[in-house]
């Protein structure tokens, strides 16, 4: 909301700068974005007359004019503008004079003659081309006739005026014109309010009621609708302090009837609206719901079908307008108009914001209808309207005002102690002080047995309880003043959801395995189902929609980590990164059903992808890249992080990964997890190359081992042994099943198996490879000795052999 | 020659070849050469059986001497050629304290997830517990239950991303105020953050269509806006530091009434006036307010028994201030050079 000092200032004095008001108004609740100094940069332009003009012979567009601007002097200035004749008063830049644009007048010479200044447009003086009429925006600005001329521009355009940008909230609806802030600002300095002249001298006689009758039909949407009628209306601009102020708070002017409805709207808080008298059937105006077919041409020559949740203005015969949002075509006053109709009214404002944003249509208007406006001031605005076309000479008005008003409003009534007020902002504000604050808002105050009972003003619909009334004292008192203070809780730790614990948990494993930790938008683009050759069956294809997504980029939920990660590293390695290693700890989200009628399950997931070269490029490392075994390693770490140690790798036909480099990990029988190489094909989808490696992890099941307290077993008493063994066995046998074989045949000494060396080439047969083990053995009771080991080692290199036809390696 | 002027001159003769030899093996070859059964001093004792008894002892004692100079001797200079050959052997071994290090390949947390948990650490150290709540809500929850009826003007506030009529991604923490208050029985005082994932229809250079919050939220009796300011100000003091100072200024949300934010003096400038703070020497990082009545007696609350203090704080903007970020596009782009400055 754009609020003109000069504006105010009719209503309040103001004798502190600007920018202090924009300071104080922000400490009471009207935070002032900006301070708008119009008319910046511009200097030395006045006001001058076209004494002659002719055109100068050598060019065959430039006009030399004689000008006089109450110098003294006739002054010579061409202008390449076909809009200026003789007699009209414009602005002038004289030599010297400073444009906003920058520019700085000097003697100049154009096609042979010199011109000392220049004429000027609208633009020339930084002036918003929305805020002009048609004519105005080409060319010179031609000023009224009766403009003085050696005037500074800058006082008859109002471009001395500054403007404050107020970023006003949803329940400031009082303040939502200039009597509103003017009333905030009084109480603020310690002034008084004065409120706009409303008095109107009626010269034309008769009564309203005898030409126009109003009705509501839906009080429920409507709760006053008021009319007054002018006669002898005369069409014409209104006077330039009205068009400067409209112009300084962003509105067009236009002509006199709507500058005026527009004028008391921005004044007054009260949005108008003007009928052409002699258009309306029946002579009536009636407030009812639109019927189904019914149609609407309105003021922007569209078409508009009515539903019967719009509020619908209408004569006895057709619709003539949608209530608070816009005006019909057919009854816009025109230059051929003698009498209008005013009208003032009261609309519901949720049903107003229903509508408006169905047509899409939001105005001025529908805004203040949509935040409540003042039922009260109605009256005041018919008034205040037709006091401003009387003063201007442009109407007579007839007698009395056409009013339905069902149900008179009850302003809220609240009752509540000042200990209470005090307890709640933690102050010990005096009573007196607080009747004081209340009085200087305009609020009614009674004491009664201790109690203060406050009337709230019609314009403070939104005062309905007590907490209200301490907002009030608490800002008028200043928040400044109130001392902070600890809350007198016991004393506790806070707890955390265990989930997140363990979140935490992965995260910083996943972290020092040198992962970095990236953070994805959670709405992903729809084809990342396709991308990934989800089978047509798959759960993840059900994906939530968002109704209006940014773009189809962000378009659904995710239902899987993989493609937020995978784009994350194609970004990355499309920015020459040598090596990709991020994960994520986030949420997909699953829905029951479609579409969705419950919430759906949004299901944690760690998820990561390493693409690549495994380290840093250093000169104690290769440059290798990262393969299954890396991924493999960080899951088996993080698995033993989480001290998940019942778990099994397993097979996996996820149709995205490569089948013979992933596997998924199942707990407690269920999968819970996969992890891998990528399908080539995929890979190629996602921009990644091959040899891409991803995980995603379900976190839920981790959870629970992942708290638990780690129990101490108690150090081997005597010293253990250990012998390294190798055999041959055809390449297709697994680590686990060899481990299976020397597990079952090692007996209860043996204690660990670690693989040091797997070897396929020239040394061993084709189709084999040779894996050495060290084993270690370890007794309880006693250090063992070579004759206990050696027969064990004997005996399980013979199974091995048996199983496989293996070999031990010599 | 007498027997001592043997033993004598043995004695100069084993000293000298002694201080000359270089090795430890030529020692080694000297101890077995003057020392040894067959060497020298063997030989000049077999002379005793000439000299008169009353002398022996005299001679007796000085081949003691000589025997111990000669094993002192001996001892000394394996100690100062073992010494010099370990100078030279460390002489010749070094390596390049200039080459860079192997080291551990840590990875990097993403700095909203630092600031996060910063947050939780300074509020669960003063008793609040983080609790969770969803992301897709629906209109109960996100508006409603805040005070906030369908078709209400404060909805603009807010540009919402609906799923349906009534699911939608939350635009706001603020419900799991609600959610919090009626999972527990009517009255039950309640200290909580919720941190989490927002979201909003709004993308351009400074606005993230998903960002992220802290809720703040405590019920109890007498619990005032003063309360508000001293909470408000011990986090801010935590989180940058003692110098900074807090200010509350009138606004307006649905669910708390009275509504303040809440600015902190320029952690750039420290109030005398930035770009950061627009040369106001504030930053604004926060609203809060006292409960709204209203959200309180919708979730089961007695209002007129207890009441409380509601905050809402945006963690992208905190990390900013905190890490000096200057464009809020760089959290979600997720490049890995500017992760990686983070730990």
């Amino acid at each position: 909301m754009l609020a003109s000092i000069a504006w105010l200032k009719r209503y309040v004095d103001i004798d502190v700068t600007p920018e202090e008001l924009a300071e104080k108004l922000t400490r009471v609740g009207l935070e002032v974005e900006s301070v708008i100094h119009q008319g910046q940069g511009i200097s030395g332009v006045v006001t001058g007359k076209v004494t002659a003009i002719e055109k100068n012979p050598k060019s065959d567009h430039l006009w030399v004019c004689q000008m006089d601007y109450g110098s003294g002097e006739i002054v010579q200035i061409q202008t390449g503008a076909q809009n200026v004749k003789q007699g009209d008063i414009v602005p002038v830049a004289t030599l010297g004079a400073e444009l906003p644009n920058g520019m700085k007048l000097k003697k100049i010479k154009m096609a042979d003659v010199y011109s000392y200044g220049m004429l000027c447009s609208a633009a020339e003086l930084g002036i918003d081309n929305k805020l002009l009429l048609p004519e105005q925006r080409e060319g010179i600005l031609i000023l009224s006739p009766d403009t003085p001329i050696g005037k500074d521009i800058k006082e008859v355009l109002g471009l001395n005026d500054t403007v404050l940008d107020i970023d006003l909230t949803a329940n400031k609806q009082d303040c939502f014109c200039m009597t509103g802030i003017a009333r905030e600002a009084a109480a603020v300095l310690g002034k008084t309010l004065r409120m706009p002249d409303t008095s109107v001298k009626e010269a034309a006689g008769g009564d309203v009621h005898d030409m126009l009758s109003v009705a509501i039909e839906i009080p429920e949407l409507c709760s006053r609708f008021t009319g007054r009628a002018l006669k002898n209306i005369k069409i014409m601009p209104s006077p330039d302090w009205m068009q400067n102020e409209l112009r300084a708070c962003s509105v067009r002017p236009i002509n006199n009837v709507v500058d005026v409805t527009n004028y008391v709207m921005m004044e007054l808080g009260q949005p108008m609206h003007a009928y052409d008298y002699d258009t309306l059937t029946g002579h009536a105006l009636i407030v009812r719901r639109g019927k189904v077919g019914e149609h609407l041409q309105t003021l922007d020559d569209q078409d508009r079908e009515l539903t019967p949740d719009m509020i619908t203005i209408a004569d006895t015969e057709k619709a003539v307008g949608l209530g608070g949002v816009m005006g019909g075509l057919i009854t816009e006053v025109t230059d051929k108009t003698t009498t209008v109709i005013l009208e003032a009214a009261a609309f519901n404002g949720p049903s107003i914001r229903r509508t408006s944003k169905a047509l899409g249509l939001r105005s001025e208007a529908s805004m203040r209808f949509e935040r409540g406006v003042d039922i009260a001031n109605c009256h005041r605005a018919l008034n205040r309207a037709a006091h401003l076309l009387e003063e201007m000479g442009a109407c007579e008005t007839v007698c009395g005002i056409a009013d339905a008003y069902p149900v008179p409003y009850k302003p809220a009534v609240i009752t509540v102690t000042p200990e209470t007020i005090n307890t709640r902002i933690g102050v010990a504000i005096p009573k007196e002080e607080m009747v004081d604050i209340l009085n200087r808002l305009q609020f009614a105050v009674k004491e009664e047995n201790g109690s203060l009972v406050i009337t709230a003003p019609t314009w403070r619909q939104d005062v309905t309880c007590d907490a209200d009334i301490s907002e009030e004292i608490a800002r008028m008192h200043s928040y400044d003043k109130i001392e902070s203070h600890n809350p007198e809780l016991a004393l506790r730790q806070g707890k955390e959801d265990p989930m997140e614990e363990v979140k935490g948990e992965a995260e910083d494993y996943l972290a020092s395995a040198g992962l970095d930790e990236v953070m994805t938008y959670t709405f992903i683009h729809p084809s990342f189902v396709d991308k990934m050759m989800l089978k047509a069956d798959d759960a993840r294809r059900s994906v939530i929609k968002l109704m209006n997504p940014i773009s189809d980029e962000f378009g659904v939920m995710r239902t899987t980590m993989l493609p937020s990660l995978l784009n994350t590293a194609a970004y990355n390695l499309a920015r020459q990164a040598e090596s990709v290693k991020i994960f994520e700890v986030g949420r997909v989200y699953l829905p029951k059903s479609l579409p969705l009628t419950d919430h759906p399950e949004e299901r944690r997931m760690i998820g990561a992808v390493m693409s690549g070269r495994r380290n840093a490029l250093n000169w104690t490392s290769g440059k290798d890249s990262v393969d299954f075994y890396d991924m493999k390693g960080v899951v088996e770490g993080l698995l033993e992080k989480m001290q998940l140690a019942d778990y099994e790798l397993a097979a996996c036909e996820e149709t995205y990964m490569h089948p013979g480099k992933s596997c998924v990990v199942k707990a407690g029988g269920k999968q819970i997890g996969y992890f891998g190489c990528l399908h080539p094909t995929v890979a190629a989808s996602f921009d990644v190359p091959e040899e891409t490696y991803v995980l995603e992890l379900e976190l839920a099941p981790l959870a629970e081992s992942a708290l638990r307290v780690p129990q101490y077993t108690h150090l081997a008493k005597f010293p253990g042994t250990s012998r390294d063994i190798a055999v041959v066995v055809p390449k297709n046998v697994t680590m686990q099943e060899l481990e299976s074989v020397l597990r079952a045949n090692a007996g209860e000494l043996l204690q660990g198996i670690r693989v040091f060396d797997v070897y396929t080439g020239k040394q061993v047969a084709e189709g084999c490879k040779s894996v050495a083990f060290n084993l270690t053995f370890q007794a309880e009771d006693r250090t063992l000795t070579d004759g206990e080991i050696d027969p064990i080692i004997k005996n399980v290199v013979e199974k091995v052999a048996e199983a496989y036809a293996a070999e031990l390696r010599k | 020659m007498s027997m001592k002027e043997m033993l004598l001159e043995l004695r100069e003769k084993a000293l000298a070849d002694l201080e000359a030899a270089a090795s430890s093996q030529e020692l080694q070859e000297l101890k077995v050469k003057y020392l040894g059964r067959k060497g020298p001093m063997t030989e000049i004792l077999r002379g005793m059986g000439k000299v008169p008894a009353e002398e022996r002892p005299k001679i007796g004692e000085i081949v003691n001497q000589v025997k111990q100079t000669l094993e002192q001797c001996l001892k000394d200079r394996t100690e100062i050629l073992r010494a010099e050959a370990l100078k030279a052997k460390i002489a010749n071994d070094k390596v390049d304290i200039t080459l860079p290090g192997r080291k551990p390949a840590g990875g990097h947390l993403h700095p909203i997830t630092l600031t996060n948990r910063e947050i939780k650490k300074i509020f669960m150290h003063m008793g609040f517990d983080v609790i969770e709540g969803p992301e897709i809500d629906n209109d109960y929850f996100n508006f409603e239950a805040l005070n906030l009826p369908k078709d209400h003007p404060a909805r603009d506030m807010q540009d919402t991303f609906y799923i349906t009529d009534n699911f939608l991604l939350r635009t706001q923490t603020s419900g799991v105020q609600a959610r919090t208050m009626q999972s527990k029985e009517p009255n039950t005082p309640i200290r909580m953050i919720s941190p989490g994932a927002v979201y909003r229809n709004d993308y351009d250079a400074t606005h993230s269509p998903m960002f992220h919050q802290v809720e703040g939220l405590v019920v109890d009796k007498n619990i005032s806006l003063a309360d508000l300011k001293g909470t408000l100000e011990t986090f801010c003091k935590e989180m940058f530091g003692n110098d900074v100072k807090i200010r509350l200024r009138p606004s307006y949300f649905p669910f708390t009434e009275p509504s303040c934010e809440v600015d902190i003096s320029c952690v750039i400038c420290g109030g005398k006036g930035c770009n950061v703070c627009k040369h106001s020497g504030w930053l604004e990082i926060l609203g809060a307010g006292e409960v709204h009545p209203n959200v309180l007696e919708m979730s089961g609350y007695d209002s007129s028994k207890m009441n409380g203090y509601a905050f809402g704080m945006g963690v992208e903007r905190i990390a900013m201030l905190k890490y000096g970020i200057d464009d809020l596009r760089l959290f979600f782009e997720n490049d890995l050079r500017f992760i990686r400055q983070f730990r």
